[in-house]
C-alpha cells in the first residue's frame, strides 16, 4: 500500500495539513497518509532516526515538516537530512516552513502587523 | 491465580470480545467510552451476580434490557472464563461458562457450566452443569482419573433459576471445584476509591486485613499492617518517604472514643497532621502502597486510571509495584491515559480499545508488528501511543 508518512513537531501541523492535503493529494490513485506527531523540534530530532529506521511498509514515503523560527533554515535542514541519510531512507524529502507553518494560514505577517496597525505577530517584532 | 483468557458477549458495548493469553500484569488503553469501564464492569457484575443473584446484579446496572447490547436483546449475555486454579490442590485450567437471558420478563441463569478438557482431543469434563435452575455436580473431582462413568453425579435443584449454581453449591465442601471458584471470583477486587472516603474517623471494631474498593477502611488496614506485618508497614512508609516531599512517616492512632485516624508526620513539624490535611496525592499513595504491599494479594485486582492525582514521574515505580504484585500471585489490570506510565510497560503488557459501529474490538500490543519492531529498537510505548501507533486507539 502506498503511504505519505509526515514527521510533524506538534499538532498544529496535522491539524493544517488535514485540511491542505485533500486539495493537494491526487484523488485517482488512492494514496494513504500517516501524521507521526512530537512533543516539539527536539522532540522530533531525537525520535527521527528510529522511526525512519523501524518503519516496516516499504511503499511508505517520508516527509519531514519543521518550522524555521529563529535558527538558521540552512543549518536546520542539514542535520536532518544528515539523520534521514543515517536512518537509511536518504529519499526522505526534508521541508522547513520559514518561518513558521503558520505563516500558510496568514500569508506575510508582517504585512498583517502594517495593514491592521497591530504589533506582536510577527517573530521579529516579538523579539 | 490466573484468568488466561474471557470471552464476552452482548454486555453493552461488547458484543463480541474475546481477549487472549492475558498477561499477569494488563494495561487497557482507549479513548473515552471505548469500553474499558465496561469491560471492568464485567468483573465487578460477576461478583455481584455471586454475593446476590443474577437479578440483583442486572438492577444494579439498569435491568437486562440496559445491558444487553443494542440490537442483540434476544440473545443472551455470555461471560466465558478461563482460569488456572488449584481444584482438590491441583491446579487445572477450567472453563467457566454463564449465558443469562430474558424469559417471560424475568432474567434467568439460561447455562452455567464448569468444564475442564482432559486431552486436547479427549471430550470435555464436566464438573458441574445447570440450566434454569436445576442441573448436577460432581463430588470427587479429586479421582481425577476416574472413567466417567465412574463420576459421582449429584443432581441439584436451586432456590431459583437467578442464583449462580458456583453460589448455590459453592458453600458445600463437597463441590470443590465449584467452591474454589466461588472462592476466586469473591476475592476479586475491582478498585473504586474516592480519596474522600478514605479520610477521617473510623470506627475501630475488628480486624482489617484488606483495603475495601472504595478505600474506607484505610486507617483500619494501616493498624491491621502496623501491628501484624510491621516489615511491610515499614516498608510502605519508607517509599512514602521516597516519593512525597517532606512525609516523614504516617501513624494510625487510636482516639479515647474509640476511633481510629491516621496522623502523617511531615519532617518540619512537630505535631503529625491529621489525614484531612493531607493532600488527595498523599491520601491516594498511601492508598495504593496498602493496596500493592497486601500480604495476601487478590487473585485479580483492577484499577482504573490509578495515574489520576499522582506526580507523573512516579509512574515507572507504580508499574513496578504492579508488576511485582502480579509476581506475587495476584493478576493486575489497570487502565490508563497517562503516557508517563505506559511508557514504564513492556509491549506484551499492553491492549488498547477500539470502537467502531458502537461496538467494542480489542487489539493487542504484541500482535502488532510496527510496535513490536520500534520497541526492540528501545522505543516506549507512551510514545508510540502518542504518535498514533495505537491504530484506532486515539480519538479522530
Amino acid at each position: 500500500m502506498r503511504e505519505l508518512v509526515f514527521f510533524l513537531e506538534e499538532e498544529s501541523a496535522k491539524a493544517l495539513l488535514t485540511g491542505l492535503l485533500p486539495r493537494l493529494l491526487p484523488t485517482d490513485r488512492p494514496i494513504e497518509t500517516r501524521f507521526i506527531v512530537f512533543e516539539g523540534k527536539q522532540d522530533l530530532d531525537r525520535q527521527i532516526e528510529r522511526k525512519l529506521r523501524g518503519y516496516l511498509n516499504r511503499r511508505a514515503s517520508f516527509i519531514v515538516l519543521r518550522d524555521q523560527d529563529r535558527a538558521d533554515c540552512r543549518k536546520v535542514k542539514r542535520a536532518l537530512v544528515a539523520r534521514c541519510i543515517e536512518a537509511g531512507r536518504p529519499d526522505t524529502v526534508v521541508r522547513i516552513a520559514c518561518r513558521e507553518l503558520e505563516a500558510f494560514y496568514l500569508g506575510d505577517l508582517r504585512a498583517v502587523e502594517l495593514g491592521l496597525r497591530v504589533g506582536g505577530l510577527h517573530w521579529s517584532s516579538i523579539s | 491465580m490466573a484468568l488466561k483468557s474471557i470471552t464476552i458477549r452482548n454486555f453493552r458495548a461488547l458484543q463480541h470480545v474475546e481477549l487472549k493469553d492475558i498477561p499477569s500484569f494488563m494495561v487497557l488503553v482507549g479513548a473515552n467510552g471505548t469500553g474499558k469501564s465496561t469491560l471492568f464492569d464485567v468483573f465487578g457484575f460477576l461478583r455481584d451476580a455471586l454475593t446476590g443473584n443474577v437479578r440483583q446484579a442486572l438492577d444494579a446496572r439498569g435491568r437486562f434490557p440496559e445491558v444487553v447490547t443494542r440490537g442483540h436483546e434476544n440473545e443472551p449475555i455470555l461471560v466465558e472464563l478461563q482460569v488456572r486454579m488449584p481444584i482438590a490442590e491441583v491446579s487445572r485450567l477450567v472453563t467457566y461458562h454463564l449465558e443469562i437471558g430474558l424469559e417471560v420478563g424475568r432474567p434467568v441463569v439460561v447455562r452455567e457450566f464448569l468444564r475442564y478438557k482432559r486431552g486436547r482431543y479427549g471430550a470435555p469434563y464436566y464438573f458441574l452443569d445447570f440450566n434454569r435452575g436445576s442441573g448436577f455436580a460432581i463430588t470427587n473431582e479429586e479421582d481425577f482419573r476416574t472413567p466417567d462413568e465412574k463420576l459421582n453425579r449429584e443432581e441439584q435443584v436451586l432456590e431459583s433459576a437467578d442464583i449462580l449454581a458456583i453460589k448455590g453449591l459453592g458453600q458445600f465442601q463437597r463441590f470443590k471445584a465449584a467452591s474454589a471458584l466461588r472462592q476466586l471470583l469473591e476475592n476479586w477486587h475491582v478498585s473504586d476509591f474516592h480519596i474522600s472516603a478514605a479520610r477521617g474517623r473510623k470506627e475501630a471494631t475488628g480486624v482489617m486485613e484488606h483495603l475495601s474498593e472504595t478505600g474506607e477502611n484505610l486507617p483500619r488496614v494501616a493498624q491491621y499492617l502496623y501491628e501484624s506485618h510491621r516489615v511491610v508497614f515499614d516498608e510502605i512508609l519508607n517509599r512514602m518517604r521516597q516519593r512525597v516531599p517532606g512525609i516523614s512517616g504516617v501513624e494510625p492512632e487510636l482516639t479515647q472514643d474509640g476511633y481510629l485516624i491516621l496522623r502523617f508526620r511531615d519532617g518540619t513539624f512537630k505535631t503529625p497532621f491529621l489525614d484531612r490535611y493531607v493532600s488527595d496525592g498523599t491520601i491516594k499513595m498511601f492508598a495504593y502502597l496498602v493496596l500493592l504491599h497486601d500480604p495476601k494479594p487478590h487473585p485479580l485486582l483492577c484499577i482504573e486510571e490509578p495515574e489520576n492525582q499522582l506526580y507523573p514521574t512516579l509512574m515507572s515505580e507504580l508499574a513496578e509495584e504492579f508488576r511485582d504484585y502480579s509476581h506475587r500471585g495476584g493478576q493486575v489490570m489497570v487502565s490508563t491515559h497517562s503516557p508517563d506510565l505506559l511508557n514504564a510497560i513492556r509491549v506484551e503488557e499492553v491492549y488498547w480499545l477500539v470502537k467502531s459501529d458502537g461496538v467494542t474490538h480489542i487489539r493487542r500490543a504484541a500482535d502488532d508488528e510496527q510496535i513490536k519492531r520500534y520497541m526492540d529498537q528501545g522505543d516506549k510505548m507512551g510514545h508510540l501511543w502518542k504518535q498514533g501507533f495505537f491504530t484506532g486507539a486515539n480519538p479522530a
